[in-house]
């Protein structure tokens, strides 16, 4: 199957002052307002806020050295590394996090991580990122396949292909 | 035509809003929390089947069409027996919880071909008309519903109602941007038949392998496709290009077969654009009857377009266009299959 080249990442204006303690202070305060208020609304109950931590199968990087470590140590063995590329206020990359924690439990032997293209840029523009979610799918530091968009039936069929190490 | 079927015509919602704080942020009601989006979707009784964003915008593929989040403007496009008008109150409340003051609405669509199976009140276009005109506010005061006609009655109509309350609003009317609707029935066999699954291509999704077969990626080579296939036939797909979207939704089933296809654009791109496009479309579905939609360019613009269609064998049959507050212009013209005695004979240039 032939890799996809990266292009130069176009189109995609990430702004890094988003991601602040004081923004996501003040994210969880709207989201806490908002979900009373469309309570009343639908008439239902109070409003759980939706937990986005999950499973700890996915491992999220903050750091481009954290990252490389990983991206070098994973090249010398055979073993699948799915690179997730999202964004804290992506709503398609919501609606995949379910999808990818449960691939993650139910494939143990696959590496799932996860990278916020704001916080490293730098390797989403390496990865020639253009929408999100996107997601990579390494062998031996090479990609083999590449999902983009949050397509559910796609990103699993990819991974059970490709999930024994060969 | 079957008694009845899928009905492939959609309902079109398109919402402006502008800043009532004076900080802005460039997310906008890209905002809006994942699962408030599903909760009006539920409302609208559709759910999201895939989804993709860039720096513009979120893209969403629907159970029945397409969803488009902007900063400032939502699209909301649904088919069968949705009952989309209910999206409107939750997406002003949500809009105006982020600090976003609605400012326009545009509401479209063709004629349905089972109108008798729509809910409430999508069963007629005065009940849609009143249902929009209770729950818009009242700020939003220059409105106006019409039908554009077709001469002959097989043709579907054309319904349109606007409300606007800016004075200006540079990206409505003005700036140059537009907004093509193209609805199509009698999908040729050929063509429809390639919306039916037929096995899995190894290494390649189903709906990718429509997307190939059929050449909608070559509409606009640019574009970043998110496609879906549905089971037991039918197929959806929006594009991604920078701002511009596009969007495709087929129903081939023999007797209700439908397709449709949108984008938005500008006239300040390449002079053959919209020409490239819809002779694009038109190739792609062989449809024996094509209406196509153009809100916010003028007629000296279309008239540009020509003959293009008729190359493909698809004569003019009516034209109707006229102004509405906060969109501008809509020229609405329908196109049939000729005949083979009006292709020998030089066919029909009604432009």
């Amino acid at each position: 199957m032939p890799v996809p080249v990266p292009v130069p990442m176009k189109g995609l204006h990430f702004r890094p002052e988003i991601i602040t303690p004081k923004a996501q202070g003040s994210k969880r305060e709207e989201r806490r307002r908002m979900g009373s208020f469309m309570s009343s609304f639908f008439g239902g109950g109070g409003e759980a806020d939706p937990d986005e931590e999950g499973s700890s199968h996915v491992q999220a990087f903050h750091s481009f050295a954290r990252w490389q470590l990983h991206l070098n140590s994973l090249s010398q063995t055979p073993q699948l590394m799915v690179v997730d590329f999202a964004a804290s206020w992506c709503g398609p990359c919501k609606l995949m996090e379910p999808t990818v924690h449960s691939l993650a439990s139910k494939f143990p032997g696959v590496s799932f991580a996860k990278i916020d293209v704001d916080e490293l840029s730098d390797v989403a523009r390496e990865f020639g990122v253009q929408a999100m979610p996107t997601f990579v799918l390494m062998k031996k530091g090479k990609e083999i396949a590449r999902v983009v968009g949050a397509k559910k039936q796609e990103l699993e069929s990819l991974v059970q292909r490709h999930h024994t190490a060969s | 035509m079957a008694a009845s079927g899928f009905e492939g015509f959609e309902k079109r919602l398109e919402l402006r809003f502008s800043w009532h704080y004076p900080a802005r942020d460039w997310l906008g009601l890209r905002r809006i929390e994942f699962h408030h989006l599903e909760r009006v979707l539920a409302l609208v009784q559709c759910t999201v089947v895939s989804a993709v964003g860039n720096g513009f915008f979120d893209a969403y593929v629907l159970s029945e069409s397409s969803m488009f989040v902007y900063p400032t403007r939502v699209i909301i496009k649904t088919c069968g027996t949705t009952q989309l008008l209910r999206s409107v109150c939750p997406f002003i409340l949500l809009a105006a919880d982020l600090g976003l003051t609605i400012c326009s609405c545009r509401y479209t669509r063709g004629s349905f071909m089972f109108p008798e199976l729509q809910p409430f009140p999508h069963g007629s276009f005065k009940d849609e008309v009143s249902y929009l005109e209770d729950r818009l506010p009242a700020a939003l005061s220059d409105r106006k519903s019409s039908v554009l006609r077709s001469n002959n009655m097989a043709h579907h109509c054309w319904h349109v109602f606007t409300a606007t309350g800016c004075a200006r609003l540079g990206y409505v009317t003005g700036d140059g941007s537009y907004t093509i609707e193209v609805c199509m029935t009698e999908l040729d066999r050929a063509s429809a038949g390639r919306f039916y699954p037929t096995g899995i291509m190894e290494g390649c999704s189903i709906s990718k392998a429509m997307t190939r077969a059929t050449g909608i990626g070559d509409i606009n080579p640019r574009a970043l496709i998110c496609d879906f296939a549905f089971e037991p036939c039918g197929y959806s797909m929006n594009g991604i290009d920078g701002d511009r979207y596009s969007t495709i939704h087929v129903t081939p089933e023999e007797g209700f077969s439908y397709a449709s296809y949108e984008c938005n654009g500008s006239v300040h791109d390449a002079k053959d654009e919209i020409t490239w496009v819809l002779r694009k479309v038109a190739q792609v579905f062989g449809p024996g009857s094509m209406s196509v939609s153009i809100t916010g360019v003028s007629q000296e613009v279309w008239a540009r377009i020509g003959g293009s269609l008729e190359a493909l064998a698809l004569k003019c049959c009516d034209r109707s266009d006229d102004e509405f507050p906060g969109a501008g212009t809509v020229i609405f013209r329908t196109f049939t299959r000729m005949t083979r005695s009006e292709t020998t004979t030089g066919g029909y240039n009604g432009w």
